[in-house]
């Protein structure tokens, strides 16, 4: 048989597979009435004063802001709605609305409003929002069954299993990547449904899903598809409910929690820092988030950067330090990171925190996927002159939709570099640009000043307190039990 | 009866007194005033147990009953191993270094300097007034919306949507940039103040305030000087606020 043969062959059977298994399991309930009634000149009034800068005048999502943000405001005309307790295709019901205005739009700068705006405000923003739509449907064919969400199976190693044994039979990774990183072979050039670039989700940043990281959301996503978006409903490839639950305990196994820090903890190892950026030394060495945001204070001003946020882990022994630079990236295109340090530590003063000031001149080091290191010194955007690597060397590269760089250099300070050392603070910041997003020069995401600690290993005098005051106390609760004993057999 | 358990009763409360402390008083207090309310609570416990005879013998009895051997040999090394390894504990979370950050005092609204420089010029800031605050509502309307444009255009990704400081940028930042909303920003100051914010950004900050950790832009080098007016106008409008006067000030020193 020929390779076409055995495509075409597996093809009819994805294709058949949903007829001869069972009819999609989706129970549903009917929508419950909105419990307020519209007040069109109410819900035009606060739609002016708290929605046009977005999604505009109109509802055609084409506000002043539109241009600058990312993903695009939502244009209410065309009546698409994302997150839904409807079946795919449907409109989405009063209570749905309600709810993303309520809960907002994680990984977008749909804030949430219930702590704003009062229930009544929202859901007259609700019929507001229903108002805009030109063709007419919310009166035409209006959501007449929900979608029942149930109570999620309890989560066992089993059911994620299962779960992702499903993520490869129905192809999640085509668009999600096997690792979940959004970097599968399809992910690149998507449109939504009027054109606009859209990525897919990456499963390990639980806080950017849209509708919410509970295991219930994503199940309901799966359920539901994301209209207007390449994200189908998986009702018909997956009939049944539990499969789904199974696949969605998978994905929310793939998250993790954002974990923030304002230092950067180098471990002390004895051997060597190892090359390898998947070593087990590294895994050890634990991770820290640095959210970064968007350069918009020099010319070109970037507001939409690709990424928003690095991770990083840190190294030390007694000859050199080393830090591992990870980020997510759907897709591969020239990223390039940088870290920006004072050339001069002084005292908790910091230079300016783009590129640096003429007092205070910042050392960069920059490693990118085509040229690899360079390193320059810079006293501000426009004045950045290059230097050689000196000590400093670079690795890196991409796998599994995820760059990771390895950046090394020795403790001491040669000149115009800082020293590193044990329990001292070195402030670093991150710089980060995607090549497939457009970004280069001052084109990127960055971060304000952290800290870099190569972290002590515990003293031993740091035993002296807790191990004295333990050892009184129970000498003194021995001797104070050894009288009370003897002199209550002698009252005996 | 009761008596019995005096001694679980007394620890039992000043657990509670302690979580209650702890967990249920918003913004959390200073650990240092923790600490004096949590010596007030035990003074006043063993006070009260010790004030009366029959109550604090109940209160020892259990006490007495471990170091005197009769009680059930694994209460016995429960308590007698327990209590050094508390206060142990303890002192290994006062003394063991934790490594967080230095602490940097920050001024958070320092004292604005009597003149600084605009696109070249000198400005007072003594009497400086936002000359399109107009008392004519609908040239005030037109000024404040067009604010409103520029705010979602240069301010919004890091003070947010509903101007409470929490954009999607925001997170990136520490500090985090200023929450219009709350009472302690721009509604405690007069709007000269917020204009010499605004116009000379983090770099504009005296050495107090660590200029050095602000993000904030030099937003005279991106707009103009009616720009920057404008969208003064909006932050008050748009977050419920108005800005602190001299009148107002005034009156209160006549009352």
């Amino acid at each position: 048989m020929r390779s076409t043969d055995l495509l075409a062959l597996a093809l009819a059977a994805l294709f058949a597979a949903p007829l001869s298994a069972d009819a999609p399991q989706v129970p549903t309930e009917p929508v419950k009435p909105t419990p307020v009634a519209a007040d069109p000149e109410a819900g035009r009034r606060l739609y002016d004063r708290y929605c046009t800068q977005c999604h505009g005048a109109e509802g055609k999502g084409d506000g002043p802001a539109a241009e600058f943000v990312y993903p695009r405001p939502r244009d209410f005309t065309l009546a698409i709605f994302k997150v839904r307790t409807t079946l795919s295709g449907q409109l989405p019901t009063d209570q749905d609305l309600f709810h993303i205005i309520s809960e907002g739009l994680p990984g977008t700068s749909m804030p949430a409003w219930k702590k704003f705006l009062t229930e009544n405000e929202r859901w007259q923003l609700v019929h507001q929002v229903k108002a805009f739509d030109s063709l007419g449907l919310f009166n035409e064919e209006p959501a007449k069954e929900r979608v029942v969400i149930g109570a999620a199976p309890e989560v066992t190693p089993a059911l994620i299993a299962k779960g992702k044994e499903l993520y490869q039979q129905k192809k999640c990774w085509q668009c999600h990547g096997q690792y979940g990183r959004g970097d599968g072979p399809s992910a690149q050039g998507m449109k939504d449904e009027w054109g606009f670039p859209i990525r897919p989700v990456n499963f390990t940043k639980g806080w950017r899903f849209r509708g919410g990281d509970r295991i219930e959301d994503i199940y309901r996503t799966f359920t539901t598809g994301f209209n207007g978006t390449p994200m189908p409903s998986f009702v018909d490839a997956i009939p049944a409910a539990e499969d789904r639950w199974a696949l969605a305990a998978f994905v929310k196994s793939l998250s993790r929690p954002q974990k923030n820090a304002q230092v950067l903890k180098a471990g002390h190892i004895t051997g060597e820092i190892p090359a390898d950026p998947y070593a087990m030394e590294w895994e050890q060495a634990g991770f820290a988030d640095f959210p970064l945001a968007g350069q918009i204070i020099k010319e070109p001003r970037w507001f939409k950067p690709a990424h928003d946020v690095i991770t990083a882990r840190a190294l030390y022994n007694d000859k050199e330090i080393a830090l591992l630079l990870e980020w997510d990236d759907g897709t591969q295109g020239a990223d390039q990171v940088a870290l920006q340090l004072p050339v001069q530590p002084a005292g908790n003063e910091k230079p300016y925190f783009i590129l640096g000031d003429e007092r205070r001149p910042v050392d960069i080091w920059r490693w990118n996927a085509q040229t690899g290191l360079t390193r320059a010194t810079a006293s501000g955007a426009a004045r950045q002159t290059p230097r050689g690597a000196g000590n400093l060397s670079a690795q890196g590269g991409y796998r599994d939709g995820q760059y990771r760089v390895i950046l090394r250099r020795p403790l001491k300070g040669g000149e115009g570099e800082v020293a590193f050392e044990p329990g001292g603070f070195v402030p670093i910041a991150f710089q980060l640009q995607d090549g497939d997003n457009g970004e280069e020069g001052l084109k990127m995401a960055l971060s304000t000043w952290y800290y870099l600690l190569p972290q002590p290993p515990m003293p031993l005098s740091a035993w002296f307190w807790p191990l004295g005051i333990g050892f009184l106390a129970l000498g003194g609760e021995l001797w104070l039990a050894r009288r009370m004993r003897t002199s209550a057999r002698r009252a005996a | 009866m009761m008596a019995r358990y005096t001694l679980y009763l007394a620890v039992a409360l000043w657990l509670a007194i302690l979580a209650g402390l702890k967990y249920l008083i918003h913004p959390p207090m200073p650990a240092s005033v923790l600490m004096i309310y949590m010596t007030l609570s035990t003074l006043g416990i063993l006070l009260f147990v010790a004030a009366d005879e029959a109550r604090f013998q109940a209160f020892l009895a259990p006490l007495k009953s471990v170091f005197e051997g009769r009680a059930p040999l694994a209460a016995q090394v429960l308590v007698l191993a327990g209590i050094p390894l508390l206060l142990g504990w303890g002192a290994w979370l006062r003394t063991a270094p934790t490594w967080d950050a230095p602490f940097e005092p920050r001024v958070v609204h320092p004292e604005p300097p009597s003149s600084f420089s605009l696109h070249g010029r000198r400005i007072e800031t003594a009497n400086l007034k936002n000359p399109l605050r107009l008392p004519d509502p609908v040239q005030l309307e037109k000024y404040t919306q067009e604010g409103k444009t520029i705010y979602y255009q240069n301010c919004f990704f890091c003070h947010g949507d509903a101007l409470a400081g929490d954009g999607h940028f925001a997170n990136a930042f520490s500090p985090i940039p200023a929450n219009f909303r709350d009472v302690g920003t721009i509604s405690m100051l007069q709007e000269s103040f917020v204009f010499w914010r605004v116009a000379t950004g983090g770099p504009g900050l005296p050495k107090g305030a660590t200029p050095w950790l602000s993000a904030m832009p030099v937003w005279q080098n991106l707009l103009t000087e009616e720009e920057i007016w404008k969208a003064i106008l909006y932050i008050y409008a748009g977050s419920g606020s108005t800005p602190r006067t001299w009148d107002e000030e005034a009156g209160h020193e006549k009352h």
